[in-house]
């Protein structure tokens, strides 16, 4: 008995919640298509989705499914997934969703138009967005990505420096792109030789002025193409989606490669082989005017929803916005209008990215606290972004629908919002700058002093006349010194000739006069005469500038000394002194005659 | 005596080379200029602080470096509550003109604003602002005097040095008169490698952004690496583009957006 009453309590209980929630059910109708522009023949996933908390879903249309014969329908699949909850003080809240997913070909090229999908939730009608879907023929031009078709074909050669072994290829499209507009950039090596493909390493291309996101390559897989008729082996060696960030010629650079070809054997030994290919430049437009100066440059749609309709004041209310779209989602930015009576803080930003069709996209979802400071209800307006559509050469916008939530209880006291980037708050001390001068050389900017020539000029003058004063002095230091040194040996010789005079001793006598003529030469011109006949000796005098007079005098004297050596017996005293008296005299001559060295 | 004419007709030569070397424009400034200047003030002492700045710009972009143009810059900046473009400017006076005490008064009331206004929003602040000694020792002392300096001692050490190798006396005279010039020679060339940045790796920088986020890279998308603050000084030791690779005084080091920067003096970074 007790357990049937507990039992029928609770299912009495859960629907009076069930009730109650389907009064305020919540509904998402929501319809895509990825990727939202294809070619001729090429299939496109179209999704129609309802998403329903606290109501029953009676249905999900699609009227303009059929309208276009231009669409075939090649599959189609249904799903129904419902989640039943349980919460303290809610009861039990029902979730579900509906979605179909159809996968189309597109059979003609044009732009299609579908009305919104219509879901009919206890009753009522929910549409969703209304979608746009262009098919552009699969010969024309289309921004989506021109990666080049594998298979054996025949290749054009810009982007690259043929080589019959192997070279690389710069394959850039488009090569006129809007500024922001996605520019895809693949690099390829074409080879002919048998790559080891763990030494493969790829230099990246030089991609100043883009916003480049790369596409890792995992693994090197070939496809067979053949250039200017020889058939290569081509390797996708990186993949990049740039977003050029200023106008006009932009340069992608030359990418490297460096690999080893054979090494599979002890009798193939393997070769490094590096390979530079060549730059390609892009041009790069502004976006054509008129048009908004901060248009997002892709296409983009934008959600918003609060977490809440009514809240306490002063408690925190969720502002969610969630803009998807095509394009460098990440470059986006937008800002929240004021709301009054509302602080909003910082928001928290998340990104995801994806390629749809080779074209980068993603969605990038805002968060903002939202905190009532008034009571009432907050209007919390349209946010708003101006797009380009390179594709359509069309601007467009996207905008949220406006919302509003509401506060009650008093009044909070509004607190100055967070000033963490900027210097408003004067300081509390009252600081007096100044006072203003009002005279002015204005002198203008001139060369430093220490730059100009004069200063190093001047600086090394005092130490290169020091070192030219050093040398000089030195040297005529060093010459005193070695004349009066050669003075002084010639005074001794002269001495000990005397002595051999008054000695009586004429071989000794006339060695001294020898040695004495001699050594006086040999100080004058820097050379030994020692064993220089008389001939010699005069051709050396002459070249030393003696005059020929002198020269005379000193070979004659030297000959009669050289005879009287050996006839000493013959020769007296008187003649030995007027023979000192005239090596004297000759001597001071020779001093003072020619070149010194 | 004949040596002695010598060497007073090459100083001489070279005074004139150098007095010829001068620009013109040393010489006497122009008028439009001086109404520049005139008209930056009246605005600066009517409290129109944005539109005397502008002026005061101007005068710098024509080619003006003069202490007292970029004081008043300075100040137009600091009352217009731009605090780091104003320690920026007189950090140039004092750069231009040490011994400005002026210009050190106000650079310290910049920087005691600056700290003070940060404060109130922050609860604490400072400003990395260390000098280095060498900077500390020289700060009084100008470029061109350090230049003069080095002249006068390099002559006078290699004067004494030929006196005494002629004359072969070495009295106390001498070795008092070398030990002197000898001193004041390797502090005025210690100061001018200092005064030059010969003994950092870069020009002095003040950074004017508040919160300027230091990259590893020189790409806005380059990881951050850390955050300098307006006023915050530093060395800059690189360039590339439209970025500089700044070394802050006791933070980080790393690349930060060219315009986030000013250096000491002006001309260090080529624009």
């Amino acid at each position: 008995m007790r357990f049937a009453a507990v039992l029928s309590f609770l299912i009495l209980s859960s629907c009076v919640a069930f009730d109650a929630s389907a009064a305020d059910a919540e509904v998402s109708v929501s319809l895509r298509a990825v990727p939202d522009e294809v070619r001729v023949g090429e299939t496109f996933s179209l999704e129609v989705r309802a998403d329903v908390k606290g109501g029953s879903l009676e249905s999900l249309t699609l009227s303009d499914l059929r309208k276009y014969p231009e669409f075939e329908v090649v599959s189609h699949q249904t799903s129904r997934p419902m989640q039943v909850s349980f919460g303290f003080g809610r009861g039990m809240e029902v979730s579900s969703s509906l979605s179909h997913i159809y996968a189309m070909r597109a059979l003609a090229p044009g732009t299609y138009d579908f009305t919104p999908a219509v879901a009919v939730v206890d009753g009522e009608k929910y549409e969703s967005q209304a979608l746009r879907i262009i098919v552009v023929d699969s010969g024309g031009s289309t921004s989506t990505r021109m990666a080049p078709t594998p298979g054996d074909t025949e290749e054009s050669l810009s982007g690259a420096s043929f080589n019959q072994e192997a070279f690389l290829q710069t394959v850039v499209e488009p090569e006129q792109a809007f500024l922001g507009q996605q520019v895809n950039v693949a690099v390829y090596l074409y080879t002919r030789v048998g790559v080891a493909s763990r030494t493969v390493n790829p230099t990246k291309p030089k991609m100043d002025g883009f916003w480049v996101y790369d596409e890792p390559i995992q693994n090197l897989n070939g496809d067979l193409a053949t250039v200017n008729g020889v058939r290569f082996r081509r390797y996708l060696l990186s993949d990049a989606a740039a977003f050029p960030q200023r106008t006009g010629t932009l340069t992608i650079g030359a990418p490297k490669v460096t690999f080893d070809t054979g090494g599979q054997s002890i009798f193939n030994s393997s070769v490094r082989v590096d390979r530079t290919g060549v730059n390609v430049d892009v041009e790069v437009q502004p976006l054509p005017a008129p048009g908004p100066a901060d248009a997002f440059v892709g296409t983009v749609d934008l959600e918003a929803s609060v977490d809440r309709d009514s809240v306490q004041t002063g408690n925190a209310v969720t502002l969610r916005v969630q803009a998807s779209g095509v394009g460098n989602i990440q470059d986006l930015r937008i800002s929240l209008p004021g709301i009054d009576g509302v602080r909003a803080l910082q928001p928290a930003i998340k990104d995801q990215r994806r390629s749809l069709g080779g074209l980068l996209g993603g969605t990038r979802t805002w968060e903002w606290i939202l905190i009532p400071e008034t009571a009432g209800e907050h209007a919390v307006p349209s946010i708003v972004i101006p797009f380009f559509d390179p594709r359509t050469a069309e601007y467009g916008t996207a905008a949220t629908e406006p919302m509003s939530f509401v506060s009650t209880g008093s009044a909070v006291t509004p607190q100055p919002p967070p000033q963490v980037d900027r210097l408003d708050a004067p300081p509390k001390t009252e600081f007096v700058f100044g006072p203003l001068r009002v005279y002015s050389a204005l002198s203008r900017s001139a060369t430093p002093l220490r730059k100009r020539f004069w200063v190093p000029t001047l600086l090394a003058l005092p130490p290169a006349a020091f070192a030219l004063l050093t040398i000089g002095i030195g040297f005529s230091r060093r010459r005193r010194r070695n004349q009066t040194t050669s003075e002084a040996t010639q005074r001794k010789l002269l001495d000990q000739t005397r002595e051999a005079l008054r000695n009586q001793d004429p071989r000794a006598f006339y060695d001294g006069i020898v040695a004495a003529i001699g050594h006086a030469i040999s100080a004058r011109t820097g050379e030994s005469t020692g064993g220089l006949s008389n001939a010699e000796l005069r051709s050396t005098l002459s070249v030393a500038g003696f005059d020929e007079d002198l020269v005379g005098r000193v070979i004659n004297e030297l000959e009669g000394a050289d005879f009287a050596r050996f006839a000493a017996s013959g020769v007296d005293a008187d003649e030995m002194k007027r023979c000192l008296d005239r090596t004297s005299t000759l001597i001071e001559r020779v001093r003072r005659s020619g070149r010194a060295r | 005596m004949k040596s002695a004419w010598a060497i007073g007709f090459v100083i001489l030569a070279l005074a004139l080379g150098a007095r010829a070397e001068e620009p013109a424009s040393l010489a006497e400034p122009a008028a439009h200029l001086n109404q520049i200047f005139a008209e930056a003030n009246t605005a600066a002492q009517r409290g129109k602080l944005p539109e005397a700045a502008k002026r005061y710009t101007e005068l710098l972009e024509a080619g003006v470096q003069d202490p007292d143009v970029y004081f008043n810059l300075g100040t137009a900046l600091a009352q217009s509550g731009d605090y780091p473009g104003a320690i920026l400017n007189f950090e140039r006076v004092l750069d231009l003109r040490p011994g400005d005490t002026g210009a050190a008064e106000n650079l310290r009331a910049a920087e005691r604003a600056l700290e003070e206004s940060r404060a109130e929003l922050e609860g604490e602040a400072s400003i990395r602002r260390n000098r280095s000694i060498s900077d500390a020792i020289y700060q009084w002392v100008t470029e061109n005097v350090l230049v003069y300096a080095l002249l006068g001692s390099n002559f006078i050490l290699f004067a004494v040095l030929g006196w005494a190798w002629i004359r072969r006396r070495r009295g106390r005279l001498f070795y008092a008169s070398l030990t002197a010039s000898a001193a004041v020679l390797l502090f005025s060339a210690a100061g001018l490698a200092t005064k030059s940045g010969l003994l950092r790796d870069g020009p002095r920088a003040v950074v004017l952004g508040d919160r300027v986020s230091v990259l590893e890279g020189p790409d806005p998308r380059a990881r951050t690496r850390g955050e300098a603050r307006g006023g915050d000084r530093g060395v800059l030791v690189a360039e590339d583009g439209e970025f500089v690779k700044l070394r802050v005084i006791g933070g980080p080091e790393g690349w930060v957006e060219a315009r986030m920067v000013g250096t000491v003096p002006p001309s260090a970074r080529r624009d």
